[in-house]
C-alpha cells in the first residue's frame, strides 16, 4: 500500500527539462531521502507525486495503483510544504482538523455539508464532532502542541509551525508522507532536535517518508536510502553507508561528504593490485577498473599524515609525500590541507593529545592502505 | 480524453458559467449593437439559435445591410454635430482641467502651502457626488432665480453670470466634479520628475520660474497628457451633465442616443451613435494606457527621494488661496442643495425663505421604496460581483487566464448610457426577455463596476501564496473546496474593499439606471432624475442629500476596513 514507485519519469517546462528519466522504487515503510543542489529537481519530483505537476511522461506508482491521472486531492499523499503552508486564518486546532472536515464534508449529503461548511469558515459557527475533536488533541499531543490548540498559527515559533504543518499531514493518515525541506528554515539547534523527532514519528508509525534537502548530513542521519541527484537525474541511490564508501561518481563523492579526487591512469597489475599514476603519486589500490584514465577518491579520514621517516614502511604500501599548507584544529581531529604536485589534499588524522600537530610549511609523508583508494 | 476528464472539476464548471455569463451580458449585446448598426433593425442572436423562425427573419435582415446608418453620421446633421459637440466638449473640459490643476497638483507635490489638508479633503466631495446631483445644484447656484444670479445682479449685473442650460453650464460642472480624477495624477507626475535635474539647472543660476517653465514642467508632460486623456473618457461618457443641462439645440452623443431609444425606438439611430461612443471611449482609454504603461508611479511612495519642498511665502500663499477658491465650488453646490432641501421656498435670494424637514419627511414617506430599491439593487449587484470578481481574479492569478482578464476589463471603455442600449437592444424578446426587469438591471451594474471590484480582489489574490491552496488541496480538498474553505476567507478583507466601492458606485449610477429600471423597481438615481424632470426640486434635493449621506457613511466604512488592512 505505501509503496511508491517512479518509472522514467520526465518533465519538462516550456523547453527546460527539471526531470529526466527519474526511477525510484520506495518500499513501503521506509525512510527515503532525495538529495541534491539547489535545482537539481528534487521539489519537481515531489511535486509529481503529490500530483501538482503533470508528468510529461513517466509512470508514478503508488501501491499497486498508478496514479498519473488521480488528482492531487485523492492521492492522499500527505505533503509538509517548505514553507509550512499553514492556514494564516485558522488557529491550530483547525488547521490540524481539516482533512477530518474535508472527509466529513465528502461523506455527507449536501443538507450534512452545510454544517462542516459554516464551521470551515468561521469556527463560531459550528463545533466538531466528538471524535475530530479526540483525534486531534491526539495527534497534537503527540507533537507536544496540545497547550497550543487554540492559538493563531502567526503565534508559533518556526519550530512548533513545523510540528503543526506534520500533524495536520499525519492526521489525514497518507499513505506517503512528503517532506519538501522541511527543516530549512529552523536554525541549527533546532534541525537536530527536529530531526529526531521526525525520525522518530516516522518509525512510530511505520509511514513511507521522502524527505527532500540540500543537506546531505541531514540526508545521511535520518534516512534508509538516499537517491542522490543532479541536474534532473538521480545519480545514485542506496544506503548512506553505500553511498559513503562507494559514490559512483566524483559528484557524489564530494556531496556526500568531503572526498580527495585525483586523476590518473591504471598503468598496471601486481598482486591483485592495480597500480595507478598521476601527478605526484604512484597508488596501490584493491579495486579494479576497466578503463585506464581514472578517478580515484580517497576520504580524508583514510589518510595518515606523518612526519618524514617515521612510517614503518613493510605495512604501509601507499606512500606520497607532500607539503602541509593549512593545519586546523577542530578538536577531535586535525584537519590538514596538504599540497601534492598539483593536488591540494584534506586529511583528518586523530588528535592524540600530547602529540606534536604538524605546521605549515612542513614537509610531510602520506599513506593510504590499498582497500581505502576508490577507483570509479 | 481520460486526462481531460480528471481536470474537468467543479472550478472549470464555474470557469464556464463566468464565460458564459460575461458572453451573453456583455459581448453578446455588444456584438448585436455593431450588427443593429448595419441592419437598422433589432437583432436576436439568442433567438435565431433556439427558433428556426427567428433564424430565418434574421437572416432576411441581413439581406438589408447597408452603410446607410455609417454615411448618416456624415449627412444627418444632427448626428455630425452630435459628434462634434460631444468631442468638443470633452476636449475643452480635459484642456480646462489639467490648465486649473497644474497650480494645485504642483502646490501639494512641491511646496509647503498652507492648508494642503483641507484642500485635499474638498477635493473628495466631487468623487461623491452623481454628476446630475451635481448638475442639478448648478441650477440652483446659477439659475435664474440662483443665489449666485442674484449676487451677481446686485453687483450690477445683468442678467445671469453663466446660463447654467448651456454647454458652458455643462462644462462648469464636468470641470469642476471631474477635476480630482486628474489631480491626483498630477501630482504623482509632479513628484516624480527629477529633482536632481532641477536643482542642476538652479545650480546654474536659473531662476525659479525658468526652472519650472523649462525644466520641472517638461518632465511632467507625460503625466500630464495621461491625466487629460483620462478626463476625457470620462467627460466623453458622462450623461447625468448633459441630460439635465443640455439645452434641445445642443446635440451631444449621449443625450442623442438616450433620445433615440427612449424617444423614438429609433434601432438603427440608437445603435450606430453607440457604436461610435464606444470606438471613441475605447480609442481614448488605449491612448491613455500607452502613455501610463511603464511609468510606475507607485515608486513615489515606495523609495521617497529627497524632495525640497518650495517654501517661497508669496507663492505658496498665492497658491493656496487659489486652490481654496476652486475646491470649494463643489462644496458650495453641495451646500445649495442641502440648503434646498430645508427650504419651504426659495426665491431669487440668497437664502432660502424659511426651513423646514418636510421634504425629509415626504421622501421617507412616499418615496421610501427608491430608497429600499437603490439598497435591494445594489446588494443584488454586489453579491453577484464578489462571487464573479472572486472566482475571475482566481483565474487570472492561478490559472493566467489572460482571456478573463481582458474580457473583465472591457466594461471600463463602454460608456453606461452605450452599453445600456446595447442591453436593452439585445434583451426585448425571448428566449431572453430580461429589459424592464430588476435581473437585467443588476447584471447590468455588476458588469458595470466589475472591474473595480475584479481589481481589488485580484490585489488580495496576489498576497495569498500558491502553496496555501496546494495544502488544502494535498489534504483532500477539491479545487473548489479550498477555494471557497481558505482562499475565500483569507480574500475576505479584499472583498469587503471592493463591495463598499461596488455599492457606492451603483447607488450613484445614472446612466443605467435612467435606461433600464422599470418603474416598480425605480432607485433613489432614477427618482431624483425624475422629481428634477417633474419640477419637484425641493424632494429632489432632500433625495440628493439621502443618497450622498449614504455613500458617504459606506465611503468611511471602507476606508476604516483598508486601513485596518495595513
Ligand atoms: N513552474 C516551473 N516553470 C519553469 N521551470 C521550473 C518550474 N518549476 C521548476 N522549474 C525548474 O526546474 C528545475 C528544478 O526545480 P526544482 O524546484 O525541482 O529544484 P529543487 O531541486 O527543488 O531546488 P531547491 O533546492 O532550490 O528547492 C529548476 O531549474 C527550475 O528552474
Ligand atoms: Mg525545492
Amino acid at each position: 500500500m505505501g509503496s511508491v514507485k517512479v518509472s522514467q519519469l520526465t518533465k519538462e517546462f516550456s523547453g527546460v527539462l527539471a526531470l529526466k528519466n527519474v526511477s525510484l522504487d520506495i518500499k513501503e515503510g521506509e525512510f527515503f531521502a532525495l538529495l541534491g543542489p539547489s535545482g537539481c529537481g528534487k521539489t519537481t519530483t515531489m511535486r509529481c507525486i503529490a500530483g501538482f505537476e503533470q508528468p510529461t511522461s513517466g509512470i508514478i506508482q503508488l501501491g499497486e495503483t498508478e496514479v498519473n491521472h488521480i488528482p492531487p486531492n485523492r492521492r492522499n499523499c500527505g505533503m509538509v510544504f517548505q514553507s509550512y503552508a499553514l492556514f494564516p486564518h485558522m488557529n491550530v486546532f483547525d488547521n490540524v482538523a481539516y482533512s477530518l472536515n474535508i472527509k466529513q464534508l465528502n461523506a455527507s449529503n449536501l443538507v450534512a455539508k452545510l454544517p462542516v461548511y459554516l464551521r470551515l469558515l468561521n469556527r463560531k459557527l459550528g463545533n466538531y464532532p466528538k471524535y475530530i475533536e479526540q483525534k486531534v488533541m491526539e495527534i497534537l499531543e503527540y507533537v507536544e502542541l496540545d497547550q497550543y490548540a487554540m492559538r493563531l498559527t502567526s503565534e508559533l515559533s518556526g519550530g512548533q509551525q513545523q510540528r503543526v504543518a506534520l500533524a495536520r499531514s499525519l492526521l489525514m493518515e497518507p499513505a506517503v508522507l512528503l517532506m519538501d525541506e522541511p527543516l530549512s528554515n529552523l536554525d541549527q539547534k533546532l534541525r537536530h532536535s527536529m530531526r529526531n523527532t521526525i525520525r522518530r514519528i516516522q518509525q512510530d508509525l511505520g509511514i513511507t517518508t521522502i524527505f527532500v534537502t540540500h543537506d546531505q548530513e541531514e540526508a545521511m542521519s535520518m534516512a534508509d536510502r538516499v537517491a542522490v541527484m543532479d541536474s534532473g537525474e538521480v545519480k545514485q541511490i542506496g544506503t548512506p553507508i553505500e553511498l559513503y564508501s562507494r559514490p559512483s561518481t566524483p559528484f557524489i563523492a564530494n556531496f556526500v561528504g568531503t572526498s580527495n579526487v585525483l586523476k590518473g591512469s591504471v598503468i598496471g597489475q601486481e598482486n591483485g593490485f592495480s597500480i595507478i599514476k598521476g601527478k605526484g603519486f604512484i597508488l596501490k589500490s584493491t579495486n579494479h577498473a576497466d578503463q585506464t584514465e581514472v578517478n580515484l577518491i580517497v576520504r580524508p579520514e583514510n589518510i595518515k599524515a606523518f612526519k618524514p621517516g617515521t612510517i614503518n614502511e613493510d605495512k604501509l604500501t601507499n606512500i606520497i609525500d607532500g607539503t602541509v599548507l593549512v593545519s586546523t584544529y577542530l578538536g577531535s581531529i586535525v584537519r590538514y590541507d596538504i599540497k601534492v604536485d598539483e593536488y591540494q589534499l584534506v586529511v583528518d588524522t586523530t588528535f592524540v593529545p600530547g602529540e606534536a600537530i604538524l605546521t605549515e610549511g612542513e614537509k610531510v609523508q602520506l599513506s593510504i592502505d590499498p582497500e581505502r583508494v576508490l577507483i570509479i | 480524453m481520460k486526462n481531460w476528464l480528471s481536470s474537468f472539476n467543479g472550478l472549470s464548471v464555474v470557469k464556464i458559467l463566468i464565460y458564459v455569463f460575461f458572453g451573453v451580458f456583455l459581448l453578446l449585446p455588444l456584438i448585436s449593437v455593431f450588427l443593429v448598426s448595419f441592419t437598422s433593425e433589432p437583432i436576436n442572436l439568442l433567438g435565431s439559435i433556439a427558433d428556426p423562425n427567428i433564424l430565418s427573419s434574421t437572416i432576411e435582415k441581413f439581406k438589408n445591410v447597408s452603410f446607410a446608418n455609417y454615411e448618416k453620421i456624415f449627412t444627418n446633421l444632427t448626428y455630425l454635430s452630435a459628434v462634434k459637440n460631444s468631442l468638443g466638449l470633452a476636449i475643452l473640459v480635459s484642456l480646462i482641467v489639467i490648465v486649473m490643476c497644474i497650480p494645485i497638483a504642483y502646490g501639494i507635490a512641491r511646496t509647503k502651502m498652507p492648508f494642503k489638508k483641507t484642500i485635499a479633503a474638498l477635493c473628495t466631495i466631487p468623487l461623491i457626488v452623481p454628476t446630475f446631483i451635481s448638475a442639478y445644484a448648478i441650477i440652483i447656484m446659477f439659475g435664474r432665480a440662483g443665489w449666485v444670479t442674484y449676487i451677481y445682479q446686485s453687483l450690477g449685473g445683468e442678467g445671469m453670470l453663466l446660463d447654467p442650460y448651456s454647454m458652458a453650464g455643462i462644462v462648469l460642472v464636468q470641470v469642476f466634479f471631474f477635476f480630482p480624477y486628474a489631480l491626483w495624477p498630477m501630482v504623482a507626475a509632479f513628484k516624480v520628475s527629477d529633482i536632481s535635474l532641477e536643482e542642476a539647472s538652479l545650480n546654474l543660476g536659473a531662476k525659479n520660474w525658468f526652472t519650472f517653465i523649462f525644466v520641472t514642467f517638461p518632465l511632467a508632460i507625460p503625466g500630464l497628457i495621461s491625466s487629460a486623456l483620462l478626463i476625457f473618457t470620462v467627460s466623453f461618457s458622462d450623461f447625468g451633465t448633459p441630460i439635465i443641462l443640455a439645452p434641445k439645440d445642443l446635440n451631444l452623443l449621449v443625450v442623442e442616443a438616450y433620445r433615440e431609444i427612449a424617444g423614438f425606438f429609433n434601432w438603427g439611430g440608437a445603435a450606430i451613435l453607440t457604436v461610435i461612443m464606444v470606438l471613441v471611449a475605447a480609442f481614448f482609454f488605449w491612448l491613455q494606457h500607452l502613455f501610463t504603461k511603464g511609468k510606475n508611479y507607485g515608486s513615489v511612495s515606495g523609495k521617497p527621494k529627497q524632495q525640497k519642498l518650495n517654501d517661497t511665502k508669496w507663492l505658496t500663499r498665492t497658491l493656496s488661496g487659489y486652490s481654496l477658491i476652486l475646491v470649494i465650488v463643489p462644496l458650495l453646490a453641495m451646500l445649495s442643495i442641502v440648503l434646498q432641501s430645508v427650504a419651504t421656498t426659495w426665491g431669487s435670494n440668497p437664502l432660502p425663505n424659511g426651513y423646514t424637514f418636510a421634504h425629509y419627511q415626504t421622501i421617507f414617506t412616499s418615496s421610501l421604496g427608491n430608497i429600499q430599491n437603490s439598497i435591494i439593487l445594489a446588494l443584488g449587484a454586489l453579491v453577484l460581483s464578489v462571487v464573479i470578481a472572486t472566482f475571475v481574479s482566481y483565474f487570472v492569478v492561478r490559472q493566467n487566464s489572460s482571456r478573463l482578464d481582458f474580457m473583465t476589463s472591457i466594461p471600463l471603455v463602454v460608456p453606461g448610457i452605450a452599453f445600456g442600449i446595447a442591453l436593452i437592444q439585445t434583451f426585448n424578446t425571448a428566449p431572453l426577455h430580461l429589459t424592464g426587469t430588476a435581473l437585467l438591471l443588476i447584471v447590468a451594474y455588476t458588469i458595470r463596476r466589475l472591474p473595480y471590484m475584479v481589481r481589488s480582489t485580484m490585489g488580495t489574490m496576489r498576497a495569498i501564496k500558491q502553496d496555501i491552496e496546494e495544502a488544502a488541496i494535498n489534504l483532500g480538498a477539491t479545487p473548489l473546496t479550498a477555494a471557497i474553505t481558505i482562499i475565500g476567507p483569507l480574500m475576505l478583507p479584499g472583498i469587503a474593499a471592493g463591495s463598499i466601492l461596488v455599492f457606492i458606485t451603483v447607488i450613484k449610477e445614472t446612466s443605467i439606471s435612467i435606461l433600464l429600471a422599470p418603474a416598480d423597481w425605480a432607485p433613489m438615481s432614477l427618482a431624483i432624475f425624475q422629481n428634477i424632470l417633474r419640477g419637484e426640486y425641493y424632494t429632489a434635493a432632500a433625495m440628493s442629500v439621502v443618497l450622498v449621506v449614504i455613500v458617504l457613511i459606506l465611503q468611511a466604512v471602507g476606508n476604516r476596513i483598508s486601513k485596518n488592512q495595513l
